[in-house]
Order: C-alpha cells, then sequence, then structure tokens
C-alpha cells in the first residue's frame, strides 16, 4: 500500500519533470537540425546524427563498404566511411559553430560585465555590512536606513531616469553603464544578507585583533572575510545569477550595439537574419545557458541557499 | 583629535563609496523620476513644466490605459493562481518522498532550468507555440486538430492567454525550494498528532499543511503581484504589446513612451503610478508579516 502511493508520488513527479524539461529538450534537439528537417520532419532527431550513428555502427562490424551521401556541393556520391562520418558530423555541428562566432562577443562582454559587478558588489557590500555590523558610531541607524530604504523603489520607476542619467554622463554604450548601476542595486542585498551574518561572528575574535593593534581594513581583510566565504559564495552566485538575466537594461543602454550581453544579444540574435537559420538560433541559447550549468555543477549547495535566501529581499 | 571621533571618521570612510553608488544610481534616479513627470520632456528639446498633465493625460485620454490594466490584472491574476498552486503540490509530493536523495534530486531537477537565460526561454517558448514549425501547432496537426493551430501571440483571442501560459507547468524551482523549505520545517509533533487524530490524505493538506506554509505562501503572493505589476520583459519579448494593443501592459507602455515616442517626462509619470501600486502592495504585505508574527507568537 505503502510502495504504491510513493510509486504514484514518483510517476507524477517524473510527469511534472518531463513537462518542465521538455522546452529545453526541444532546444538541445534543434541545436542539430537543418531547417529542411524542420520543414519535413518536425518530430525527429537530427539526421546527421542518426547518419554519423549508423556510419560508426557500421564501422563497428567492419562493414567498409563506402556509403553514399551529399559531399559539400550537395551532390550524391560514393564515399568512405571516414570521410562520410566527418561530413555528417560537420553538419550536425553548423549550428553550434555559427552561434559560437556570434555570440563569442556577447559571452565576453557578459564575463566582463559580471566579474566587475560581483567584485564590486561582494567587495562595498561585505565593506559597509562589516561597519555596520560591528561598529557604533553618530548616524549609524539612519545610515542603515539610508541604505535599506532602496528596496522599496521598484525597477519600473528608475527605468526611464537612469538611462537619462546613464545618457547625460556620457556612459551609454559603456561596461561602466551597466557595471556602476549593477554594483550600486546589488550591494543593498548583499549587505543586508552579510550584516546579519556578521552579527553573529564572535566578539571575542574582534576584541583580541583590536588590542593586537589591528585597524578597521585590517580586520576586516584577515579575520571578516575568511570567516565569510560559505555566504560570500552565497551571495556572488546571486549576483551573477542576476546580471546573466538581466535583459531590458543591457538592451536599451547600447544604443549602438557594441557592448551586448548575452541576454540582449540573445533578443538582438532572435530578431535579426540569424533568425531564419533555426539550429543557429538554438545553438545559441544553448551554448548561453552553459557557463550557469558549469557554475551550477560546480557550487550546488551554495546556488540552492542561494536560490532560497532571496526569500531576504521581500 | 579623541579616538572615538578618529574611528567614526574611519567608519564613514569605509562606508562612503556605497553611499555616493546609492546616491547617484539609485536616489537620484528616484528623484528625477518624480520630478521628470512634472514635464513636458523630450529628448534634445527644451523641456517645459506642464504640472500634473501627463498624469491626468494617462488617466483620462490614453487610449491603452484601461485595456493595458485590464491586461495587467488578468496576468497577474493568472501568474499568481499558477505559482501558488503547481509548485506548492509538487514540493509537497517531494516532500512526502521517504527517501532523502529522491527529494534531493527532484529538487535539483526543478531547479536545473534557472541556467537558461531568461530571454533564451522566453525565445524558446515563442518557437515552440509559433503559427508555422511550431510545437504545439505540429502536434495539434498531427493529431488532426489542425483547425485549432494557428499563431497563438498573433491571434487578438488567443495572444493575452498565450502569455500566461507560456512557462506551463509553472513549476519553478525557486518556488518549489521556497514551499519545501516550510513543509520540511513543519514540527514532527504536529505531523504526528495529526496522524493520531486520523487527519491525512487531502484532508491534512488543506487543515495542517496549507497554514503551516502559509508565511511561505504569503511572500510568493506579494513578489508574485510586484513582478505582476512592474514586469513586462517576457511581452517586450513575444508581442510587443501586439497584436494591436491586445497585450499592452502599463510597463511596456512606459518603454514605448520612453524609447520609441522620446516621451520622457510621460513615462516617467507612468513609472510613478506603477510605483504608488507597488508600495501600496508593500504597504499591505508589511502589515501582514506583522500579524503572521503575531500569529507564532501565539504558537
Amino acid at each position: 500500500m505503502r510502495d504504491k502511493k510513493v510509486w504514484l508520488i514518483h510517476a507524477v513527479l517524473i510527469l511534472f519533470s518531463l513537462l518542465t524539461l521538455l522546452p529545453f529538450g526541444f532546444m538541445v534537439n534543434n541545436v542539430f537540425r537543418s531547417n529542411a528537417e524542420f520543414y519535413h520532419a518536425f518530430f525527429s532527431f537530427p539526421a546527421a546524427f542518426e547518419q554519423a550513428l549508423s556510419i560508426a555502427g557500421g564501422s563497428l562490424v567492419g562493414d567498409e563498404t563506402p556509403v553514399a551521401m551529399a559531399d559539400e556541393e550537395g551532390a550524391i556520391r560514393q564515399m568512405g566511411r571516414g570521410r562520410a562520418m566527418r561530413l555528417s558530423l560537420n553538419r550536425a555541428t553548423r549550428g553550434p559553430r555559427l552561434a559560437w562566432k556570434v555570440i563569442r562577443p556577447y559571452m565576453l562582454n557578459t564575463l566582463i560585465v559580471a566579474s566587475l559587478t560581483v567584485i564590486g558588489v561582494v567587495l562595498l557590500g561585505s565593506a559597509t555590512a562589516y561597519i555596520l555590523a560591528r561598529y557604533q558610531f553618530a548616524g549609524h541607524r539612519p545610515l542603515f536606513l539610508f541604505i535599506i530604504s532602496t528596496m522599496m523603489f521598484p525597477g519600473v520607476l528608475t527605468l526611464v531616469p537612469s538611462f537619462l542619467l546613464v545618457k547625460s554622463l556620457g556612459l551609454l554604450n559603456t561596461y561602466w553603464a551597466m557595471v556602476l548601476p549593477y554594483i550600486a542595486g546589488g550591494q543593498v542585498f548583499a549587505i543586508f544578507v552579510f550584516k546579519s551574518y556578521f552579527e553573529g561572528l564572535p566578539e571575542e575574535l574582534f576584541e583580541s585583533a583590536r588590542i593586537d593593534g589591528a585597524g578597521h581594513l585590517q580586520i576586516y581583510w584577515q579575520i571578516v572575510l575568511p570567516l565569510s566565504r560559505s555566504i560570500l559564495s552565497v551571495v556572488a552566485i546571486m549576483n551573477i545569477l542576476g546580471t546573466w538575466n538581466n535583459f531590458l537594461w543591457p538592451f536599451i543602454t547600447n544604443t549602438e550595439g557594441t557592448h551586448h550581453v548575452v541576454s540582449s544579444g540573445l533578443f538582438v540574435l532572435a530578431t535579426t537574419a540569424h533568425a531564419s537559420n533555426f539550429s543557429t538560433l538554438y545553438a545559441a541559447y544553448a551554448i548561453s545557458s552553459i557557463p550557469l550549468l558549469v557554475l551550477f555543477i560546480y557550487a550546488t549547495r551554495p546556488f540552492i541557499r542561494g536560490v532560497t535566501s532571496g526569500a531576504f529581499k521581500a | 583629535m579623541s579616538i572615538r571621533l578618529k574611528s567614526t571618521v574611519s567608519c564613514y570612510a569605509i562606508v562612503l563609496p556605497s553611499l555616493v553608488l546609492l546616491t547617484i544610481f539609485v536616489y537620484f534616479p528616484v528623484f528625477w523620476a518624480f520630478f521628470n513627470s512634472l514635464f513636458e520632456f523630450e529628448i534634445g528639446a527644451a523641456s517645459r513644466f506642464v504640472g500634473l498633465a501627463n498624469y491626468s493625460e494617462y488617466l483620462t485620454q490614453d487610449p491603452t490605459t484601461l485595456l493595458s490594466l485590464t491586461n495587467m490584472l488578468v496576468l497577474t491574476l493568472l501568474a499568481v493562481t499558477m505559482r501558488l498552486t503547481f509548485p506548492l503540490v509538487v514540493a509537497r509530493l517531494i516532500y512526502a518522498l521517504p527517501q532523502e536523495r529522491w527529494r534531493y534530486i527532484y529538487r535539483i531537477v526543478f531547479l536545473v532550468p534557472i541556467v537558461v537565460p531568461g530571454v533564451a526561454v522566453q525565445l524558446i517558448w515563442a518557437g515552440m507555440i509559433y503559427s508555422d514549425f511550431g510545437l504545439l501547432n505540429e502536434l495539434l496537426r498531427g493529431l488532426g486538430l489542425s483547425h485549432w493551430a494557428r499563431g497563438w501571440l498573433a491571434d487578438p483571442q488567443t495572444a493575452l492567454v498565450s502569455i500566461a501560459l507560456v512557462g506551463f507547468p509553472f513549476v519553478g524551482g525557486f518556488e518549489v525550494l521556497i514551499y519545501y523549505a516550510g513543509f520540511s520545517a513543519i514540527p514532527e509533533s504536529v505531523n504526528e498528532a495529526a496522524a493520531l487524530d486520523g487527519c491525512t490524505g487531502l484532508q491534512k493538506f488543506f487543515r495542517i499543511d496549507i497554514p503551516m506554509v502559509l508565511s511561505q505562501l504569503k511572500l510568493i503572493l506579494i513578489l508574485t503581484l510586484i513582478a505582476g505589476v512592474q514586469g513586462f520583459e517576457n511581452i517586450f519579448i513575444l508581442t510587443r504589446g501586439g497584436p494591436g494593443f491586445e497585450t499592452t501592459v502599463p510597463g511596456l507602455w512606459m518603454y514605448f513612451n520612453a524609447f520609441s515616442f522620446q516621451r520622457m517626462g510621460y513615462a516617467c509619470a507612468i513609472g510613478v503610478l506603477l510605483f504608488v501600486i507597488i508600495f501600496g502592495l508593500t504597504l499591505l504585505n508589511m502589515k501582514y508579516f506583522k500579524s503572521s508574527e503575531e500569529l507564532q507568537g501565539v504558537r
């Protein structure tokens, strides 16, 4: 009875998993398919892969007869199995290779923007949070309120004036148009999380350091930061996730399209001539997911903690 | 200089960069939003003080206002319905599994899609429900239901609902994790007491589990409401507000006024109005959270 119930739960969860992952399966499958396959065999596995598999399978059992295949010019010819194999793999990876060429600069821009942002957010956020958490001084409370109040201003209120500001500062079409506002906004959440963490650190640590004559910065650098690696990585991952997903701001501030990041670049790609080549498009989506997938695999637990800690934002 | 004053000065020196950035890139735009909303202001032209004319124009004369507010309401209510049900049920099912290993695996499975950029997710969905060579229509044709196939986002009758249904089955990894954390926090004694009283299955779900994750439900509710009022990226990507104005929402209209029609002052006024709605929701939320804290005190 109990077993039966568990199996039923598994069945429902697997159904939901499959439905949730369906769009991404659709994406991966389309990476390797030509437009012709879209038009004539919509529900199919990539033909070039099937071809490569059957050639490889034949070769494995010792079949060495030549195969008939379209060559580079499109003429059907008999050719050796090695060449046929190379040709079909070449065909399957045409989309990804084209896509990589297009989105490589976007990836690089995203990497630069995300790195500068995360460094700024973690450094400024932790330094400010450290001061707020461990020192009492005149104006402490108003200062904290000044910082935390910014959480009540939604992006929709500041979108247009922020654009006007960045424009009048002459920052349009630069990395700084993204990095500086991202740090300014992103540090608030970081300060919030770091502050409550730093408040939990034992006071004796700080006292003995102060007795040894260490200054603010020394204590922060040599004691606080090394003790906070796990919370730092949580905030860092959340921040990178945010930067990676931000689409509208890079799209708006790149009026000349010179500094597009992945998100805005994908949209541009999908609305220009490349859109007529499905495999390039889907390959671009797939490739743009790889960096975060690697991060996810490498740091699953801080990732999960970070997503749950997003609850603090409300 | 006294040690105390010296210490205060160095404290301020360290927080200074944070404060400068916040002042320039958050507080100044906030101030400018209110300020600009009182002007007729186009980039490159002289701006002219018009008082509250932008507000009154949007509220009384703009032909899109009523439709876009209705669209916003419909989309938000649908989003709330989806996010308060599907992930909740999935999280409860995961929580019901006896083995920790499987509970972990399922949480990961539902979280993985987060690695795909949001823009790509919207564009993939656009491809799936596209009129020709879209997954949905090809499926319908394959099933002999070709008269149902249509350009889901291009047809005025289906565009809005299609936008709301993008993301089916709405089991977001974020929501699942939040609800799951809520279920995990239910004290074992509560579950045992329920079992002793013969409270099981659906009855337990509605009488015990849901009340125990009420604060998580409220959190998702307020986040979804705020996102519903201010969000328009998905609509911008999928339909750009069309066909006609069938899927336009106020946020999108603000965007077009600012970046297509160059009406910066008017756009700022729309932004301020949306801020007022969100601020109201935030106040309601704070009141609610207070009451839930009181509730915990009673427990």
